[in-house]
């Protein structure tokens, strides 16, 4: 790109209504009537606990980073209450900010910790995922279930797939049934394949969405602006028709500017990718990056694209195909809709952290598909899943041609070892050492 | 016998046994590995050690991570383990997995394998994944070696290991006496060397040691701790416990008695008999996490081997012993066991260590009534 061009920027409509959906999520999990639990989806849809009257699941990881972001001496006080327990410094401090809130007993505005009923641990390759419910449980009787991230090495192995697959039905069949049976209420099929179809459009919406960021230059998207939206109806779950709204709302605003050449940073002349999630309590990096013209498109993690699209061999960028179950598939029975939810692969087709297992140079691809020039990896002290490999995959990408640092911290939700001056000094010297400049108005 | 001499001299024992049979040699890292297929395959499977090696490679590739990770990553890089031919991964603890990552892409010749054995290992599904991958893992390392796996070769292998576990748990049974026969550190070192050794071999010499260990005369009242916590490759800790008055009596670490705790009970389909054995050993924390299993087994053998306290020792940067720990100090203060906890890295600072040692023990002491000669009482 020309450097010095200037494109035009607009504020983003769909940040308002972002706000309003939030808000809504905060009030829903302090409502007194549901059955609260703690946890993540598992494979069925982001959205299967409101195929249950009156359900909630709280995911950890925002609720924990928010209490960073929010709250730092709070923040602080839950760590320190979770290691006087025995929790280790070096677990992730999604967990750690979490937990200590339980032991504490209450959360950053005073109001009580809202208390769990059950436990379903996110079924990941991050040995912390795994773990992740153990305390909630240890803290107070209450059932937990459990479930496999299945991997295996080498190409796609049909026999192999075979028990995997039905392990991973039987798991999540069985949290569906057991939850019936504990909390007395009845689980609605025909609600739950709709709610998966609803995931199955927005899954849609956010692949065009990353499409458009990868493929536009200027990107009609920064991750900042991303990662403001990005959990919404995920992993802080709304209402499933306004999930589906919303992203597409999304989809349409970012489209017109793709087509419009509305740009995200007016000056974008230099575009990174990142590897993780960023330090969530400290995302002014961005803004101070883009004094200098540069643009943060995300990490495999930010966009499912991480496995949803590949470079050919002759550098055409196209759709990688995975399979699924045919599209009008019967689904009948509550094994049916099960099954469907759970997808067609056992073994997950690659993006975050699978990669960094099986395809570890996959990077390198999506940095292409990005249209990347550098990347900025964070290196978490306390964070086993999101730092796994993150070396290695500098040598790769550096090895393609890509101007990339490291800068370190103790985890996305945990600010104690994070030197945010020095952080941003360092910023200096590599936007600096490529010859680019801050815009000084 | 001098086990810690096997244990030293591994390097030296494998490369012999690769000369004398023509053999290849396995390394394996997680706690999990089913040696007995590898075994069955006329392979030495060989646990990759940790040691307190300097370290000016691994920088490179790792960050953060346990110290053990890092110094097999060093010994790797180094080629300390040239003379291994393949290496095989567990599904079990991330940094394990880095550790052998980085090693495999950094040694292209060598064989490898990631074994996936589930996380969840109490689902009725679960026996027949693991089944499925023992399965696959089989095959490629018949095609790896060239030769067939039949039936009759798992059998012998399973005998000769389950054979392995019985003596390593006869020897145990002695640590259970008011004046253990053996100490800590010694036990240490022979869980170790059959971690190392030709299991064949190893039982011969099991089976001459313990008459020899029977003709023991018992030694002082010692104050009977526990070892709890992240895995260790040295005894260190035991033989300074041992110099100050103390004796681990049991401890609960992957590589001491969970390697030997269950035996696989024998089955027509061989390698679900294999499988079950996995699934249903001691739980380490990275699969204890339907049912929690670990708390209750820690107590369980607190109480079998009459401990005075537990050491809760945890490496740093151990992030599945920090997510644990919790439920262990809770059990322990419930049962009113006391116990101290501590980190260790690269290398255990002797001074510091002893210090806290002192004072656990000396804190210990005033409530001790087997100090005070109990066994005289009984006529021992
Ligand atoms: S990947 Fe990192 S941030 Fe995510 S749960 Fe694991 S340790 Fe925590
Ligand atoms: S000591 Fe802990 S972190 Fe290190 S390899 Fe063992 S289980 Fe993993």
């Amino acid at each position: 790109m020309a450097k010095g061009q200037k494109w035009e920027t607009r504020p983003l409509d769909f940040w308002n209504k972002a706000k309003e959906l939030r808000a809504g999520w905060q009030k829903s999990i302090e409502s007194k009537e549901k059955v609260v639990g703690q946890g993540n989806t598992f494979d069925l849809s982001f959205d299967w606990q409101a195929a249950f009257p009156a359900v909630t699941v709280i995911e950890d990881n925002p609720v924990g980073s928010m209490m960073q972001n929010k709250n730092e001496p709070y923040a602080r006080k839950a760590r320190l209450a979770s290691e006087v327990r025995g929790w280790g410094r070096e677990i992730c401090g999604y967990q750690g900010n979490c937990w200590g809130a339980q032991f504490l007993g209450y959360i950053d505005d005073g109001t009580a910790w809202p208390d769990r009923k059950f436990v379903i641990p996110m079924p990941c390759v991050c040995d912390q995922h795994a773990k992740r419910g153990q305390q909630a449980r240890d803290f107070e009787n209450m059932p937990q279930w459990m479930a496999d991230r299945l991997i295996y090495f080498g190409e796609y192995d049909e026999e192999r797939e075979k028990p995997m697959l039905e392990h991973k039905v039987y798991c999540n069949y069985r949290i569906i049934n057991d939850m019936e049976r504990i909390f007395g209420q009845q689980f609605d099929e025909e609600e739950c394949a709709k709610l998966m179809a609803g995931s199955k459009e927005v899954r849609e919406y956010s692949r065009e969405i990353s499409y458009l960021m990868a493929r536009t230059i200027p990107s009609p998207l920064s991750v900042k602006d991303l990662y403001s939206v990005y959990t919404i109806g995920g992993l802080t779950k709304i209402d499933p028709d306004a999930t589906v709204q919303f992203w597409r709302m999304v989809r349409d605003e970012v489209k017109w500017r793709a087509e419009n050449q509305i740009a995200a940073v007016g000056n974008e002349q230099f575009r990174f990718i990142e590897a993780h999630p960023p330090s969530w309590h400290y995302m002014k990096y961005y803004r101070y990056l883009e004094q200098y013209g540069a643009i943060c498109l995300g990490s495999e993690y930010s966009h499912g694209a991480g496995s949803n699209y590949e470079v050919r061999p002759d550098g055409s960028i196209g759709l990688r195909v995975d399979k699924t179950y045919p599209d009008d598939m019967e689904m009948t029975t509550r094994e049916d809709i099960i099954r469907v939810g759970s997808g067609a692969l056992a073994r997950p087709a690659g993006g975050f952290k699978t990669n960094e297992y099986i395809y570890r140079d996959r990077i390198v691809q999506f940095a292409q598909f990005m249209q990347a020039d550098g990347a900025l990896l964070a290196i978490w002290r306390h964070g086993v899943g999101c730092t796994l490999t993150r070396k290695e995959q500098a040598m790769y990408l550096r090895d393609a041609g890509l101007n990339v640092i490291h800068y370190e911290g103790s985890q996305p939700g945990d600010r104690t070892d994070l030197d945010e001056k020095r952080l941003l000094d360092q910023l200096d010297t590599w936007m600096e050492s490529q010859g680019l400049r801050k815009v000084t108005e | 016998m001098d086990f810690k001499a096997l244990v030293e001299n591994r390097h030296e024992y494998a490369k012999a046994w690769k000369a004398k049979t023509g053999g290849k040699v396995l390394g394996w890292y997680e706690p999990y590995f089913p040696e007995e297929i590898a075994y069955a395959a006329g392979i030495l499977p060989v646990r990759i050690l940790a040691r307190h090696y300097p370290d000016d490679v691994s920088d490179k590739w790792i960050y953060a991570c346990c110290y053990p990770v890092r110094d097999m990553v060093n010994q790797f890089l180094k080629g300390r383990y040239d003379y291994v031919d393949g290496l095989v991964n567990v599904e079990g603890c991330q940094w394990m997995y880095n550790s052998w990552e980085v090693a495999v892409n950094n040694n292209p010749k060598l064989w490898n394998h990631y074994l996936f054995l589930p996380d969840h290992t109490d689902a009725p599904t679960s026996k027949t994944v693991l089944r499925s991958e023992l399965n696959v893992m089989k095959g490629l390392m018949e095609e790896w070696t060239g030769k067939k796996i039949t039936d009759e070769d798992l059998d012998r292998s399973i005998e000769i290991h389950n054979k392995n576990r019985l003596l390593l748990k006869q020897i145990s049974e002695m640590r259970r006496m008011d004046r253990p026969l053996i100490h800590g550190a010694e036990m240490m070192q022979i869980v170790l060397a059959s971690q190392l050794m030709d299991k064949a071999e190893m039982n011969e010499i099991l089976e001459k040691f313990i008459p020899e260990l029977e003709a023991r005369k018992p030694g002082e009242d010692r104050i009977r701790l526990m070892l709890i916590g992240s895995e260790t490759w040295d005894t260190e800790l035991e033989e300074m416990v041992e110099a100050m008055g103390g004796d681990i009596v049991v401890d609960e670490l992957d590589n001491g008695t969970s390697y030997y705790w269950n035996n696989i009970i024998p089955q027509k389909d061989r390698l679900m008999a294999i499988g079950l054995r996995y699934l249903g050993r001691p739980k380490n924390p990275i699969k204890d996490n339907n049912w929690r299993r670990r708390p209750q087994h820690i107590f369980e053998l607190a109480e079998d081997y009459n401990v005075d306290g537990a050491l809760i020792v945890k490496q740093i940067y151990c992030h599945l012993h920090g997510t644990d720990n919790y439920a262990v100090w809770k059990i322990l203060r419930e049962r009113y066991i006391p116990y101290h906890f501590f980190e260790r890295d690269t290398t255990l600072p002797i001074e510091d260590t002893r210090l806290r040692l002192e004072s656990f023990m000396n804190m210990l002491k005033p409530g001790l009534t087997h100090l005070a000669g109990w066994h005289k009482a009984y006529g021992e």
